[in-house]
């Protein structure tokens, strides 16, 4: 029997409150309990943001395992946040594992959010959610990498469901829901009129690629000057990255993209992220292995 | 003789056949959703080609939008009241990424609403209207739909494969013009969708309401590379 995800207790939980001290963001508060942690705080330039980095010390997510984040970023402070490693969805043979992340956003304050790819392994199902209320001066960033997971004999989607849903309220009101469903269709499957199920790396769905790439910007400075000039740079990147980029119903773009490795939708996602951050916030682009 | 008197039709027969007409001026020839990307990229080229996308655009994105949100604002309108609709209007608003996508929604709902107040004039519809006016919702086609086949006792799931099957229509009729394809050609598509319809149907009485908006990527990268794409016939 599925256990009602609504009354699961936490694998793990974390909870980060960030603010500002001397011009540096850092926690104010934190608390973790179960395999949810983060290390230590990094500055990776003198820019004042803080990064930090959440650690899964169990290393994977297994069935019926729930995992939730708490995030608020006060009044002008700034966080970049990432994990340690890809995230790992092992076989979840009775229920799906879930993530589901809480962001609040206070004024002029930013959030850069660059988990590590997406793993699921053959059998896996899983959910994650992101709910994130900003204040209609703050900054996000948000960019994810879906890779087609792991199997033994090294098929590709071979993993049950994957689902990944952002919503975004700005300023008080609903302006985005970015809603990713993966379903590979299972061995001699059909639906109800007995069609055979539609080929995930096919027409429509994965359009002969293999990973998914996604990327969330919502900030007061996004218009359709600066939609269209991203537009252009993502050209740089075909035909081996297939992309799609469109504003929002407000000041936000998101870019979906569809490409053969996670390294070439991180080239991709880096691209456009280094030119808002040297606009934005006069910061270099975002080197996370150097640390 | 009574006896040899045929059944009568049901009473929403007719109102159904005149929403769902494809000739109804809502704009949809106005809209391709993503296909004419998949013509210029001359992945979409014959009838076996276009019969797949529509497949897929049926099975992958009317499901999770129109179809889960006319299914939604019935039930809305059923149960919790129209509070409910309001906050889908806005929720199948969110989910519609790509701009042009959600410009046709929206284009498409106000027109949809106007033809309701017409001709199937219910408070509902009036209210959805303030609603809009006040910039509490924007408008959508598949919300005024449903709000003005409600009353018209229809069930849903004929309501849906109704709307699925005037879809499927006016897509194909653009097809045959954008590709183009022969009238017959058409008829052979529309033809292999009722089993797609069917089950498209099936699976929208199925879905969550945190599903609403799950779209395939390949269509919506399509849906937004429109926007910029040079030739262009529709609007979408």
């Amino acid at each position: 029997m599925r256990a009602d995800p609504a009354v699961k207790t936490p694998m793990g939980e974390l909870r980060l409150d960030i603010g500002v001290r001397n011009g540096r963001s850092l926690a104010t508060g934190q608390y973790h309990r179960g395999a949810l942690r983060v290390l230590r705080p990094h500055y990776l330039d003198e820019s004042g943001q803080v990064c930090y980095m959440v650690v899964n010390p169990g290393g994977a997510f297994l069935g019926g395992d729930l995992y939730t984040l708490d995030i608020t970023v006060a009044e002008d402070a700034r966080l970049l946040l990432t994990t340690q490693s890809a995230t790992k969805v092992y076989k979840t043979p009775a229920t799906f594992a879930e993530q589901r992340m809480t962001v609040r956003l206070g004024a002029h304050s930013c959030l850069e959010y660059v988990p590590g790819q997406l793993i699921a392994y053959r059998g896996a199902a899983y959910r994650q959610s992101a709910l994130i209320e900003m204040d209609a001066s703050a900054s996000l960033i948000m960019a994810e990498v879906v890779t087609p997971g792991w199997s033994p004999d090294g098929r590709p989607f071979r993993y049950e469901q994957l689902r990944l849903r952002n919503e975004v309220r700005y300023g008080g009101r609903l302006l985005a829901i970015d809603n990713v469903l993966l379903t590979p269709p299972s061995d001699g499957t059909s639906d109800v009129a007995a069609l055979p199920v539609a080929d995930i790396s096919g027409l429509a769905l994965m359009e002969g690629f293999s990973h998914l790439g996604s990327l969330l910007v919502v900030d007061p400075r996004v218009d359709a000057v600066l939609v269209a000039e991203l537009q252009k740079l993502l050209l740089e990147h075909e035909p081996d990255t297939l992309t799609g980029i469109s504003q929002l119903n407000g000041p936000g773009f998101v870019v979906r993209a569809l490409s053969g490795s996670t390294s070439r939708l991180t080239s991709m996602m880096n691209a456009v992220t280094a030119l808002l951050r040297e606009r934005w916030f006069n910061q270099a682009p975002l080197n996370l292995r150097k640390y | 003789m009574d006896a040899q008197q045929p059944p009568p039709s049901p009473s929403y027969l007719l109102p159904l056949q005149q929403l769902c007409d494809s000739a109804l001026p809502t704009g949809a020839f106005s809209h391709s959703f993503g296909l004419e990307t998949y013509l210029a990229r001359g992945i979409v080229h014959d009838e076996n080609s276009f019969a797949a996308w529509l497949r897929h655009f049926i099975d992958q994105q009317l499901v999770y939008s129109d179809g889960l949100a006319i299914r939604l604002t019935t039930e809305a309108l059923e149960g919790a009241g129209l509070a409910d609709v309001w906050e889908l209007d806005r929720r199948v608003t969110a989910q519609a990424l790509p701009l042009q996508l959600r410009g046709a929604g929206i284009k498409m709902g106000l027109r949809m609403l106007e033809i309701g107040e017409g001709i199937f004039p219910a408070p509902a519809l009036d209210e959805y209207r303030t609603q809009i006016k006040a910039g509490r919702c924007a408008g959508h086609t598949a919300v005024a739909f449903a709000l003005t086949a409600h009353g018209l006792g229809i069930p849903l799931a004929q309501l849906m494969s109704a709307y699925f099957f005037s879809t499927a229509t006016t897509l194909t009729q653009n097809a045959v013009r954008a590709i183009p394809l022969g009238q017959n050609a058409g008829q052979r598509v529309l033809r292999l969708m009722h089993g797609v319809v069917t089950s498209a149907v099936a699976t929208a009485m199925t879905l969550e309401a945190e599903d609403l908006g799950a779209v395939a990527p390949g269509l919506e990268i399509a849906q937004m590379r429109h926007e910029y794409q040079h030739a262009r016939m529709f609007m979408s």
